[in-house]
């Protein structure tokens, strides 16, 4: 391979890699990276910045606007810890009561207001049988 | 006594692989041919066995035989036949066992077509193959075997059924043509293990996998696309491709097959590359089983993970196996494997191809950097990063409008290379077109990127005209044919060179497809029946609402009339809420689900969903999105299609 060549790949993979590992440092688009964090560091250190949360949603704690179908309260449980969440987006069809959800956005004020709002896919396609049982099962009478 | 069969017939096939790798090592040491032929037909029995095993998976959930674990977790009675059938590759162990068919399905073809061809290489080539089945064989015969009884004291009568997202006929499709691909390349791999051990590196092996190589490209190609096609059509959020770890796992061999594609016309027309392209082959397929480890495993979050499950180390240790393997036996032939041949210019072919490779491998790695970010900063210092969308598109829009001009600058040049004069009569034109198209669209106020990839886009299109133009003026000239008859036998005498630019020109319309996403738009609102909203250039009335059951679910529609800013009728949408599992009386095992319906056209699709209704059922809830060009990026992927083809179509000599 002549020097020409050379000297170009080697510039041109200099200037690629040094663009990713710039961008992984400086993402111009504040969505580009979100800090995975438990609810109770968040909520002890009141963390403003843009944060990803997990947790469950606590049972009975979804409240829909009746003005607003789309603005929606509930509040995130992730262990003890609990955190009240806000999200004014169409929510995803398996966001309900005890859904494991992940949460991103911005910690105000005592409540999280969330941009993304993602369910995890139902435990019924890989549960127990028994547990995730529905309607049709009957127990054998022995 | 059939599932008892169907598990028997996944031990036969074990057995008969490790027996296909013993008899044909032997046959390496003591080259018996009754050994060789042995090896074949043992070969071919483990891909009987496997035909056998699938089958029997396949009967039981279509016949809905719910004493199988796995039937009664991914069908139901209610579940169409078609998805019963699907179902195969939705669950874990189904996948495994149907990627198995698969391959056996390539291995047997691969054994019959080279009964008496590429003797020296067969022996590895089935070795090779017989170790890829061999380990799947071991993950559906001992961890995760889709023949299990269903562990319960009680009768089942009837199944889970299947997700409704996946009730969806590209999602029947999507699977497995991503799988062809992904085996696909096992192939390939086998070839060039085989090379290296026979220390056999010419132009040889390289002709033997070219075709393998294109196919197992196109399928995987296809099976990315529709798994767009299907984001788009089911997920509801109106994109196609999300940077979602599964989806970067299916695009990173993608890159590196597509840089070895390239390649290999290097080493098969310059006898160069030789070590590039074993190193691209490796990754290549190592890349295929590490997507499969990232689907598998639960590592990272995705829509696709619809499992967690201990298979993660087993395969991260096979791609450990196949990486220190492959590239220890690659360099302990270095000395056989340097090409003799040199680079001479920049401006050659050859040089155009090297740097096309160069750019493909860095944006696999830019997407392997950010798909493994989190799992990497965690381990660093603790801290789990997630990374979204804008991080990947930032790094790898620049990156792919640097390939999008390639695919224009590389068919322009010539072997050995160009001369300057040559350079200034093939570029002019393109370069004209795609500066005047610059110039247009900066008068435009369109943003940076926009005006660079439009014009690039060009740019291409002219460049690879010219190409057709130039080939079927001289073929004109020569025969005295018309133009149709010219440019019919020019594409028919250089399949491979012309379908590869009818590619690059699918390529192109992808782009613009892609482009099209700077100028989407989206609006949420409440709308109550006699109500009109408008959103962008257009309005949207709803009409009515109401309520209908069927099979499967029960579905409440909007009908919403939507008419363009002057008034004039553009179609109805009638988005729908369903409800799948409707008929279970515990209101928290049934499933919603939103079915979007999509007005689609050349310049724009009008994409709608219906989020909610109020409890009063007055005011409908939707989401509304104007996407425009995104049918581009289906019809080039139509055209890459084509080109893929053409370049296969085999010639009657």
């Amino acid at each position: 391979m002549n020097t020409k060549i050379f000297s170009l790949i080697v510039g041109v993979l200099s200037v690629i890699l040094f663009w990713i590992g710039w961008v992984s440092l400086n993402p111009s688009d504040e969505k580009a990276m979100a800090r995975f964090i438990s609810v109770e560091k968040l909520v002890n250190n009141e963390i403003s910045s843009r944060t990803k949360l997990g947790g469950i949603v606590k049972k009975g704690s979804i409240q829909i606007s009746k003005i607003n179908q789309l603005d929606c309260v509930f509040v995130l449980k992730e262990g003890s810890a609990e955190l009240v969440v806000n999200y004014s987006k169409t929510r995803p069809d398996l966001f309900k009561d005890g859904a494991e959800v992940i949460v991103t956005g911005e910690y105000r004020n005592g409540i999280f207001v969330a941009d993304e709002l993602q369910t995890k896919c139902a435990s019924r396609y890989e549960g127990d049988l028994r547990e995730e049982s529905n309607y049709k099962l009957e127990e054998l009478e022995i | 006594m059939t599932p008892i069969a169907g598990g028997v017939a996944l031990n036969l096939a074990l057995g008969c692989s490790v027996l296909t790798i013993l008899a044909l090592l032997v046959y390496n040491r003591t080259l018996d041919h009754r050994l060789f032929l042995l090896g074949q037909r043992l070969g071919l029995a483990i891909s009987f066995f496997v035909f056998i095993s699938t089958f029997i998976l396949g009967y039981q959930l279509f016949t809905s035989n719910f004493d199988i674990d796995y039937v009664a977790r991914y069908t139901s009675y209610e579940t169409p036949n078609i998805f019963k059938i699907s179902a195969l590759w939705a669950g874990q162990s189904g996948s495994l066992l149907f990627w198995l068919f698969i391959l056996s399905i390539f291995n047997t073809i691969t054994i019959i077509q080279n009964q008496d061809r590429h003797l020296n290489l067969m022996p590895w080539v089935i070795i090779t193959m017989s170790v890829i089945q061999l380990f799947f064989l071991i993950l559906t015969n001992f961890i995760t075997n889709p023949f299990e009884p269903t562990q319960a004291d009680f009768i089942v009568q009837n199944g889970n059924g299947l997700n409704p997202l996946l009730q969806n006929i590209t999602m029947a499709i999507h699977p497995p043509t991503l799988y062809l691909g992904y085996v696909g390349f096992s192939v390939p791999f086998a070839f060039a293990f085989s090379a290296l051990v026979n220390k056999d590196i010419g132009a040889l092996w390289i002709r033997s996998i070219r075709r393998w190589t294109l196919v197992a490209w196109l399928f995987l190609s296809v099976g990315i696309i529709l798994g767009g096609w299907w984001a788009y059509q089911e997920l509801g959020w109106g994109g196609y491709w999300a940077w979602d770890p599964v989806e970067n796992a299916s695009f990173m061999p993608w890159l590196t097959a597509t840089a070895f594609l390239h390649s290999i016309i290097v080493q098969e027309k310059k006898d160069m590359l030789r070590v590039w392209n074993m190193v691209l082959i490796i990754l290549t397929f190592s890349l295929c089983i590490f997507g499969t480890f990232l689907t598998r495993s639960g590592v990272m979050s995705s829509v696709h993970s619809f499992t967690e499950s201990s298979l993660g180390p087993v395969f991260l240790s096979f791609v450990f196996i196949i990486l220190a393997s492959s590239f220890g036996l690659m360099f302990s032939r270095m000395k056989v494997l340097k090409s003799p041949r040199k680079i001479e210019s920049v401006s050659s072919r050859e040089s155009g191809f090297l740097f096309n490779n160069l750019i493909f491998v860095v944006m696999c790695f830019g997407v392997f950097w950010g798909t493994l970010f989190p799992v990497i900063t965690e381990a660093v210092n603790g801290n789990k990063i997630s990374v979204g969308p804008p991080f990947f598109n930032q790094i790898n829009i620049p990156i792919g409008l640097a390939l999008l001009a390639l695919t224009g600058i590389g068919p322009m040049l010539a072997w050995k290379g160009t001369s300057n004069d040559k350079l200034v009569q093939n570029f002019i034109f393109p370069i004209a077109f795609g500066l005047l198209t610059a110039l247009v669209l900066i008068i435009l106020k369109l943003t940076v990127y926009t005006v660079i990839s439009f014009s690039l886009c060009i740019f291409v299109v002219v460049a690879i005209s010219s190409e057709f133009i130039k080939g079927v003026r001289v073929r004109k000239n020569k025969f005295n044919e018309s133009i149709f008859i010219s440019l019919f036998k020019m594409i028919k005498k250089n399949r491979s060179r012309y379908g590869g630019y009818i590619v690059h020109l699918g390529i192109v319309l992808m782009f613009i497809g892609f482009t099209g996403h700077a100028f989407d738009k989206e609006k949420e609102f409440g709308i109550q029946i006699g109500q009109t909203e408008k959103v962008a250039n257009y309005n949207f009335e709803l009409i009515r609402m109401y309520e209908q059951e069927r099979s499967n679910h029960y579905a409440w529609i909007t009908d919403l009339r939507v008419t363009d800013i002057s008034g004039n009728f553009v179609t109805n949408l009638r988005p729908e809420k369903r409800v799948y599992f409707h008929k279970n009386p515990d209101v928290n095992k049934r499933q919603p689900h939103s079915e979007l319906d999509i007005y689609s056209t050349f310049n724009k699709d009008i994409y709608s969903i219906f989020s909610s209704v109020s409890s009063d059922n007055s005011t409908a809830f939707v989401k509304i999105m104007i996407n425009p060009l995104v049918k581009w990026v289906w019809i080039g992927g139509y055209v890459l299609a084509f080109g893929t083809i053409i370049a296969l179509w085999p010639r009657k000599d």
